[in-house]
């Protein structure tokens, strides 16, 4: 029997290669993610995101919503990191992006290039240097 | 030196957030901090958001329909033994929904506060006697302030007893997602799939019950929407 259709997995393998395409704010945070390799966790996902997404403003709750999503949807990996005392003790949940979640943005990043060169032809080099 | 929120505050902050993401946010929060004031308003920000996080995870809406079918039919059936005149009272169908919604918010906020991990069939009925406890709660609240919302008292009592009942079967037979055991990188989305593979029986099965819940509900809603429109016509 194939194993994708053993009901007693927890997920099957069908699932594992769907790839839905992604939100801009998610692209921003597994952007985001990958730019900060060994340090991405909440505060600096956060900042990141910020710097990404400027001049609007993103609450550090927002970032939280969306890192449970692309986690679900199974882009990225967390687990739980020693406790700091500049954390007053606690431990952080750092996230790295898993080989899907990788997929899915470069995937992204090919799609944004695509507009990126079209935009530029109309518009001009001049403006897309801007 | 670095400085931090006052233990209090933190105390305080440390009450709202679910314990499944308590020690993550508190720290998170701990390293931004600035002053009191921007800590509580950080904080302000970022728990209804955490909180909200937390209910889509937990959360399963086809078994949540279902027990919001079963607190509303325990309500309809208790008022149809102890008093069926109530139920050709104007507003007397949606009144009984107020009772079976503060039961909701208790069962999805008791899932959503839960420690992750395995629970005992008696920790399962905590979330019902939350429910239960809201329901009273807001029903006392309308006897002091708006009594023509009230339910009355033995169609309360009997239906809270039925709903306490029904709630504590529907979620021995579908367990919170929060009590499946989440091995290391698997996705909790995947894991809260119990019904198997698509096209499996299991599936299926879970598929035509969630289908029923549904048709039930659209007749209670098509039934209520009826008495309201009969209400109206008459004032």
């Amino acid at each position: 029997m194939p194993i994708d259709f053993i009901s007693d997995l927890p997920y099957n393998v069908g699932q594992m290669a769907k790839l839905d395409s992604l939100g801009q704010f998610e692209q921003l945070v597994l952007t985001a993610i990958l730019s900060l390799r060994e340090d991405a966790y909440g505060v600096t996902i956060h900042s990141k995101v910020q710097e990404l997404a400027r001049p609007k403003a993103v609450s550090l709750g927002a970032v939280y919503v969306t890192l449970d999503r692309v986690e679900d949807k199974g882009l990225v990996a967390s687990w739980m990191s020693d406790p700091t005392p500049e954390r007053g003790g606690r431990a952080k949940r750092c996230y790295r992006l898993e080989a899907l979640g990788e997929r899915a943005l470069q995937e992204s990043a090919v799609t944004a290039k695509r507009i990126w060169e079209v935009i530029a032809e109309v518009w001009g080099k001049e403006w897309a240097k801007e | 030196m670095h400085s931090g929120p006052s233990k209090t505050a933190e105390a305080i902050v440390a009450v709202f957030i679910p314990p499944a993401c308590r020690e993550e946010a508190l720290g998170d929060l701990h390293e931004r901090y600035i002053s009191p004031g921007q800590y509580g308003l950080d904080a302000s920000r970022t728990i209804p958001l955490v909180i909200v996080s937390r209910i889509r995870r937990t959360a399963d809406p086809q078994v949540l329909l279902m027990q919001a079918l079963a607190w509303y039919a325990s309500f309809l059936g208790a008022a149809w033994l102890n008093d069926r005149a109530f139920l050709s009272e104007p507003w007397g169908l949606p009144r009984l929904a107020i009772p079976a919604a503060m039961a909701m918010l208790g069962l999805t906020l008791e899932d959503a506060y839960a420690k992750p991990g395995p629970r005992s069939p008696l920790d399962l009925a905590r979330g019902p006697l939350l429910g239960v406890g809201l329901a009273l709660a807001s029903q006392g609240m309308f006897r002091i302030g708006n009594p023509t919302l009230a339910v009355p008292t033995w169609i309360m009592l009997y239906g809270c007893a039925i709903g306490l009942l029904l709630s504590c079967a529907v979620r021995m037979l579908f367990p919170p997602a929060t009590d499946r055991l989440q091995g290391a990188k698997v996705p909790a989305d995947w894991l809260k799939q119990s019904g198997g593979p698509p096209g499996s029986p299991e599936a299926g099965m879970r598929a035509v019950q969630g289908v029923a819940a549904v048709v039930v509900t659209l007749l209670l809603i098509l039934l209520i929407a009826y008495q309201v429109w009969q209400t109206a016509k008459k004032g």
